[in-house]
């Protein structure tokens, strides 16, 4: 059939027909769409010719993206609601070059797809380029729905949902367009955690773990190597690591021995591995500091942030409020009082941890470890760390409140804190009372009883004369 | 030697005797008694050193606590000297030659003011020697109560803080750590004292050095003056 059969609806529209054509050939190129971006935009887009000598493979590859292509291969600016100017150019080779190579764009910009391109003629705007990142978000689980859910389960995405504008999405580590595989993931770059953990990312490197991965990239038998990022924090469900021994699993992941190594010369090898985080030792040049959370003793797992304990939260806050250091013993009968009206079994456990990540990261050779006990178990060397109560977050992170050091050293830390205890190290004053008193007493009740003996014998013989 | 002493026929049976003098302790006792002296002042010595690291700096943390837990066992292996000695003796009598405790009690006043006015008028003591009655009741009544309560206790506590992780759940059931720690200190602070008091006792004997002797031989003169 020809369109000059009887019957065709063009044959007596002679100009519609071109005037359609041009239209389709408007919309589908992009061109249509651009336009109301360049009104929209605060300054005229500047709009040049991308590079055109890309070879056959290319564009074989960038094929069924070549309508969106065609206008954002060009280096062109959009102006978002906050002001913001948003490239909107996506380099063709970056792209063809990426895992994403020979996705067609609508796969991911699904509204667009939708024909709900952002334009002012559609009356769809991007309020900022933030929020587009975080919408897109839900584009990544269409094909990396176990990645995405692993994802909600992290410290990033709870931030983001708090309001973060910092806390990263999928983009923000694997790039919007120019995504890359796995293998990019390397510790001598530091791509992508160093992009907003720089000095911590440093301080790896200057680690026994990131020097190792950087000269030669084997430890041990040649056959381990050595841990990059996310051996220890996982790539997408990285949770905060403040609270419970999720990291020291992940130490002893590798160092499997490590108990059977510190039982062969540390006294209570098994607590002080659950007390003392790996790093307090490992990193020898580290500050420390005491941080007392609540454990569920029926659980036996630290609390996370229920109800009944923002209780806890709330009257830390009032007592930093009422100003000075929070009082661990007020803590504590906040705790007992909990447990009374409830069936709940809580305490106050104590953990000795690294004051920073970055000193967590800054592990040193085994031959530098700190070995010497004093440091810890005398009382002297540990007065100027410092001491806090921390209470869990909804995102797992941990709010800390200082708190007063001596109250570890009271009688009523006895009972209250008696889990976290260093023998010489936080000892109760009232003992060295008691002692100081025995001491008297071993000498004064054999001098006075001598003394008596003799005064007695005195008068008597005086008596006698 | 008295001839109408009750203990005499059974003395008799005993392979070591000496003229006016009473075999009192045996040997498994003796052997117990000073390893446990000696281990009791290593235990008090390496116990100050390992709390009070800060003012003494005799041994280091790690050697004094690893002192302290050796000595430790070896106290604790020779209290079965002791208690397998008396379990297995007929010599757990001893400790209660008459279960009579009115009349234990009226002895104990005595022996009292024996020691805080008699000892130094040179009065004899009121408790006579003998190998089956060898304490006063003073001493009867404070090494049961040491030597069948506070020493177990101490052991037990100490045990508990050798391997935290091994008992934690004990640990956790009389009130966590420092519970522990603070009835061992406390045992530790009755010690320092109490050894200190019972070395001054043992030299109220006829001549200081009376009792000391007495304790490496095993023989008592046959006295009726000076008491530990």
């Amino acid at each position: 059939m020809t369109r000059t059969a009887v019957g065709d609806p063009m044959e007596n529209t002679p100009v519609v027909l071109p005037a359609i054509i041009f239209m389709c050939y408007m919309i589908f190129s992009g061109v249509l769409y651009a336009a109301p971006e360049t009104e929209a935009s605060a300054e005229p887009v500047v709009i040049t010719e991308a590079p055109i000598d890309v070879g056959a493979e290319l564009e074989a590859i960038l094929k069924k993206n070549n309508k969106c292509l065609k206008c954002h291969s060009r280096e062109k600016v959009k102006t978002l609601e906050d002001g913001e100017e948003m490239s909107i150019q996506i380099h063709r080779e970056d792209f063809a070059g990426s895992a994403h190579g020979e996705i067609a764009c609508v796969s991911c910009h699904t509204s667009i797809g939708n024909r709900r391109h952002p334009s002012k003629s559609t009356n769809i705007a991007i309020s900022s380029q933030r929020d587009y990142s975080v919408e897109l978000n839900q584009s990544c689980r269409l094909c990396h729905d176990k990645k995405v859910k692993q994802y909600e389960g992290s410290i990033h995405f709870s931030m983001v949902g708090q309001g973060s504008t910092k806390a990263p999405v999928c983009t923000d580590c694997h790039s919007a367009h120019a995504v890359e595989t796995m293998k990019v993931y390397q510790a001598e770059t530091g791509f992508p955690c160093k992009k907003c953990h720089e000095n911590i990312f440093t301080a790896y490197v200057e680690s026994v773990h990131g020097s190792a991965r950087t000269s030669g990239n084997v430890i041990r038998d040649e056959h381990i190597q050595a841990p990059i990022c996310s051996d220890c924090h996982q790539s997408h469900d990285i949770t905060a690591v403040e609270i419970g021994d999720t990291l020291r699993s992940e130490c002893f992941g590798c160092h499997e021995n490590v108990p059977l190594l510190h039982n062969q010369w540390l006294p209570n090898a098994g607590a002080h591995l659950d007390i003392v985080s790996c790093a307090v030792c490992h990193a020898p040049f580290a500050k420390h500091r005491f941080d007392l959370h609540f454990f569920d003793n029926i659980a036996q797992v630290p609390v996370g942030q229920q109800e009944a304990y923002k209780l806890f939260q709330q009257q830390l806050q009032e007592m930093e409020e009422a100003g000075g250091n929070v009082d661990p013993l007020a803590v504590w009968k906040l705790i007992e009082e909990s447990n009374e009206n409830t069936s709940s079994n809580i305490s106050l456990r104590g953990r000795m941890e690294v004051k920073s990540g970055v000193w967590a990261h800054q592990i040193a050779p085994k031959s530098f470890a700190v070995r010497t006990c004093d440091s810890c178990h005398q009382a002297g060397k540990r007065q100027g760390l410092g001491v806090t109560v921390s209470v869990p977050q909804q995102d797992g992170r941990v709010q800390r409140f200082e708190t007063d050091r001596d109250e570890l050293s009271s009688v009523g830390a006895v009972e209250s804190i008696s889990d976290f205890f260093a023998i010489g190290g936080n000892k109760n004053r009232f003992l060295d009372i008691l002692v100081l008193l025995s001491l008297i007493s071993g000498f004064a009740i054999p001098i006075g009883h001598f003394t008596l003996g003799k005064m007695i014998k005195e008068k008597l013989e005086r008596g006698e004369q | 030697m008295s001839t109408n002493n009750p203990g005499q026929e059974q003395l008799s049976s005993w392979k070591k005797t000496r003229v006016g003098e009473l075999y009192i302790n045996p040997l498994p006792v003796r052997i117990w008694h000073w390893l446990h002296a000696m281990g009791f002042v290593a235990l008090i010595l390496t116990g100050v050193q390992i709390r009070y690291t800060n003012l003494f700096n005799v041994l280091t943390f790690e050697t004094a606590v690893k002192t302290h837990n050796w000595v430790a066992f070896a106290v604790i292996a020779n209290y079965f000297v002791w208690l397998g000695f008396y379990l297995f003796s007929d010599k757990i009598t001893v400790y209660h030659p008459e279960l009579n405790p009115r009349k234990f009690f009226e002895k104990a006043f005595k022996q009292m003011q024996f020691y805080s006015y008699g000892i130094f008028k040179g009065e004899p003591s009121p408790h006579k020697v003998q190998p089956y009655d060898k304490f006063n009741p003073m001493q009867s009544i404070t090494y049961q109560i040491v030597m069948m309560l506070i020493v177990p206790v101490q052991f037990i506590t100490g045990i508990m803080m050798w391997d935290i992780k091994r008992f934690e759940s004990w640990i956790a059931m009389l009130g966590g750590i420092e519970v522990i720690d603070t009835v061992h200190v406390l045992i530790f602070i009755f010690f320092l004292s109490f050894t200190m008091v019972h070395a001054y006792m043992g030299a109220l004997g006829r001549k200081p050095s009376t009792h000391f002797k007495e304790m490496f031989t095993g023989f008592e003169e046959e006295h009726e003056d000076w008491d530990q």
